[in-house]
């Protein structure tokens, strides 16, 4: 096999974090944010716009009025950002409920809302709708490892869209899942009030924000990758990383670990030195 | 906007080729036996019996006829094990195993040392992966969408099959998510990440997609002529005709791909993306965004309309699609518009869904392979409101160095593919 492995530049593939916010909530606690989502001062949606959306895509937009509003000035032109939602089974409720009624009532049970609102696409599309984003938008993952999908898809939007004459000014990049998978029941209700969590980070070109993100992957092929994860895709962790390299105290980068070999490295800006991949929380000399 | 003179139709130096091919798709499997049924202008819809158990209503579509296995050695799965999977896994697993076998890159045929491996990476076009598995699941009598568990994507589980050790990416943009696959991959070769990319998508028919999208009045309910029904740009157009399958290419840098002697079919030579924010549903009716998606892609490609010899439309068939699309492209286009072929390939295939921009991208890989355009068939009368060169009801012979194709999905997702043809 005459294929020569080409070693790629981190420094390419970089992209800083602009801003971030994690938010959680309670099953319980979503219908009032359909209504009013973000703090107060975010910008007003359209009327009843996430009557329909999924509770993801709910907890989802809050994030990101959330990042929107700790953004510092100045901030990236928003109309033109894209946006890369990373859920993990999103949908399941309404999937839940569409199934039962379908075997109960037939194709008159089938609501016209669950393939535009519950499939894996529709964060990233609410996001962009509701907060007139025209870069592209796409959903990414759907399953246990969406964080490792989303950051990768990420990147690679910020690196096919850096140059030319209509370059993207940033990515949205909007993760989210249940902290543990609720069982349902028919009416895809779920045990319990489990709880919803959703990360919400602007990635930029520029070099000059606190924090940067970059992917680092092996030189040649034929490295086993790790399993894929059975539950969480690490948007706690990844979160609380972010936060804990912004600030300075603990680390100053951290690399995700994908399920392919690579990772995924947050770390404060400064001449740090390279990490692996396959490491997982990493105190590093600044 | 772009220049409207030619400025180049040959190929670069560099670029990103295509050198593997497979499909599964209601007009066949193979490049060659899909290219005779388009170009001969056949319809791959009929009806079909859908619904819940015991209850199943006559209803149309183009459905996926037959699955071939992948071929010994092309996957990590036996024959009986390939035969347990359920159809959506089998039929996204079988043409990529396939396509990697077309391009020289299945795990036998890369049987080198670790050092010497080329990394191969996965992006799979699948917009509603859970939705049709939990499906699926739930007419076998499974419980799956009510348990609390969180299996593997099947981009994992395909990527360990298949012995892959690049990346591995679900991507979905509704109806152009095989689609946003390509442009991912041209991104991951384009910054070295990997050395050669698996990229495509598939989908298939269930009745609740059935049922949703005939409850959101997308479909066309024209049930006394199935064959007819899909009518793409036609005055009596009154919605899609859903199908199932999809396509799967290999991507390389061409430079690899020369290197290991490869044969290279085409090559993705630019991409373009935008959404419309304006609704989760409808596209826009003002064709800015859309238009903005196309002629990004030419500025990627590094040509301008003139140079365009052939686009593969999005159009399936509803009422404000085809026009929102006429106007993107007579906005994009300008002057160069009325010079250039169009024809949805839609009204022989049906809509495939989240694997409709990857077919779609293998059609103008037949026209460029064939230099004959498509036709759209059941196009008897032009909509008005539709004015650009169809090719209606007969393939068109001419010159074919340059074909576009276009995806649309709701979200308002645009997207367009710019392929040249191989030197």
């Amino acid at each position: 096999m005459p294929v020569v492995p080409t070693l790629f530049d981190p420094s390419a593939i970089m992209g800083g974090i602009a801003a971030h916010a994690l938010v959680t909530a309670r099953f319980t606690e979503i219908a009032a944010l359909r209504d009013r989502p973000g703090p107060d001062g975010s910008p007003a949606l359209p009327p009843r716009f996430l009557r329909h959306a999924d509770e993801q895509t709910v907890v989802g937009m809050h994030a990101v009025l959330a990042a929107l509003a700790a953004c510092p000035e100045p901030r990236p032109d928003m109309a033109r950002c894209a946006v890369v939602s990373a859920s993990c089974q999103a949908g399941r409720m309404a999937a839940a409920r569409t199934l039962v009624q379908f075997h109960d009532q037939g194709a008159v049970g089938v609501s016209p809302h669950v393939v535009p609102q519950c499939s894996l696409h529709s964060i990233a599309g609410a996001v962009s709708v509701a907060l007139g984003m025209h870069g592209p938008h796409l959903g990414v993952g759907g399953g246990p490892d969406s964080l490792a999908e989303g950051l990768v898809a990420a990147l690679a939007l910020m690196q096919a869209c850096r140059g030319g004459a209509d370059p993207l000014p940033g990515v949205w990049l909007v993760a989210t899942e249940w902290e543990e998978e609720p069982a349902l029941d028919t009416q895809g209700v779920p045990e319990g009030d489990p709880l919803c969590r959703a990360l919400a980070m602007l990635l930029v070109a520029g070099h000059d924000t606190d924090l940067e993100l970059d992917l680092r992957g092996p030189a040649t092929g034929r490295v086993r990758p790790r399993e894929p994860r059975r539950r969480g895709s690490g948007v706690a962790e990844f979160a609380r990383a972010m936060t804990m390299c912004r600030d300075g105290t603990a680390l100053v980068s951290w690399a995700l670990d994908c399920p392919w070999p690579g990772a995924v490295r947050v770390s404060r800006r400064r001449g740090v030195p390279a990490i692996m991949p396959s490491t997982g929380l990493r105190r590093e000399a600044a | 906007m772009t220049t409207a003179t030619r400025t180049t139709a040959t190929p670069t130096t560099g670029g990103i080729v295509i050198t593997g091919v497979a499909a599964v798709s209601p007009l066949g499997e193979s490049m060659a036996e899909i290219a005779d049924e388009l170009l001969a202008g056949r319809s791959g819809v009929r009806a079909i019996e859908a619904g819940p158990p015991g209850r199943a209503t006559r209803q149309f579509a183009a459905p996926v006829n037959h699955i071939t296995p992948p071929p010994p050695g092309t996957c990590r799965l036996t024959a009986a094990e390939f035969a347990a999977l359920d159809r959506l896994t089998q039929m996204c697993l079988a043409p990529a195993a396939r396509a990697l076998l077309d391009g020289g890159l299945a795990a036998p045929a890369r049987d080198v040392s670790p050092a010497d491996g080329p990394r191969i990476g996965l992006v799979l076009g699948l917009g509603a992966e859970h939705l049709k598995a939990w499906e699926l699941d739930f007419a076998a009598g499974g419980r799956q969408v009510l348990e609390d568990r969180c299996p593997p994507s099947l981009v994992h589980r395909m990527h360990d099959w298949l012995g892959l050790d690049g990346p591995a990416v679900t991507a979905a943009a509704a109806c152009g998510s095989s689609g946003y696959a390509l442009a991912q991959a041209k991104a991951w070769l384009e910054a070295g990440w990997v050395d050669a990319v698996l990229a495509g998508g598939c989908d298939i028919l269930s009745p609740t997609s059935l049922a949703a999208f005939h409850n959101l009045r997308a479909l066309s309910r024209r049930s006394d002529d199935p064959t007819r029904a899909s009518r793409p740009f036609d005055r009596d157009r009154d919605g899609f005709v859903m199908g199932e399958g999809g396509a799967f290419f290999v991507l390389e840098r061409r430079a690899d791909a020369e290197a290991r002697g490869a044969t290279i079919r085409a090559e993705l030579a630019g991409v373009g993306m935008s959404s419309d924010a304006t609704h989760m549903v409808a596209p826009s009716t003002d064709p800015v965004q859309a238009a903005r998606a196309v002629t990004a892609a030419l500025a990627d490609a590094g040509i301008g309309p003139a140079d365009i010899d052939y686009v593969n439309a999005h159009a399936a068939g509803t009422p404000v699609g085809d026009v929102a699309e006429a106007g993107a492209l007579r906005l994009a286009f300008g002057a160069a518009t009325d010079g250039i072929p169009v024809s949805s390939t839609k009204s022989m295939s049906g809509h495939l869904v989240s694997g409709a921009a990857a077919f779609e991208a293998l059609a103008c890989l037949v026209a460029l392979e064939r230099q004959v355009v498509p036709p759209t068939v059941n196009l008897d009368s032009v909509d008005p409101q539709c004015p650009l060169d169809h090719v209606p009801h007969v393939a068109r012979a001419r010159q074919v160095h340059v074909a576009v194709s276009n995806s649309f999905g709701f979200g308002g997702s645009n997207l367009c593919l710019v392929f040249r043809r191989a030197a």
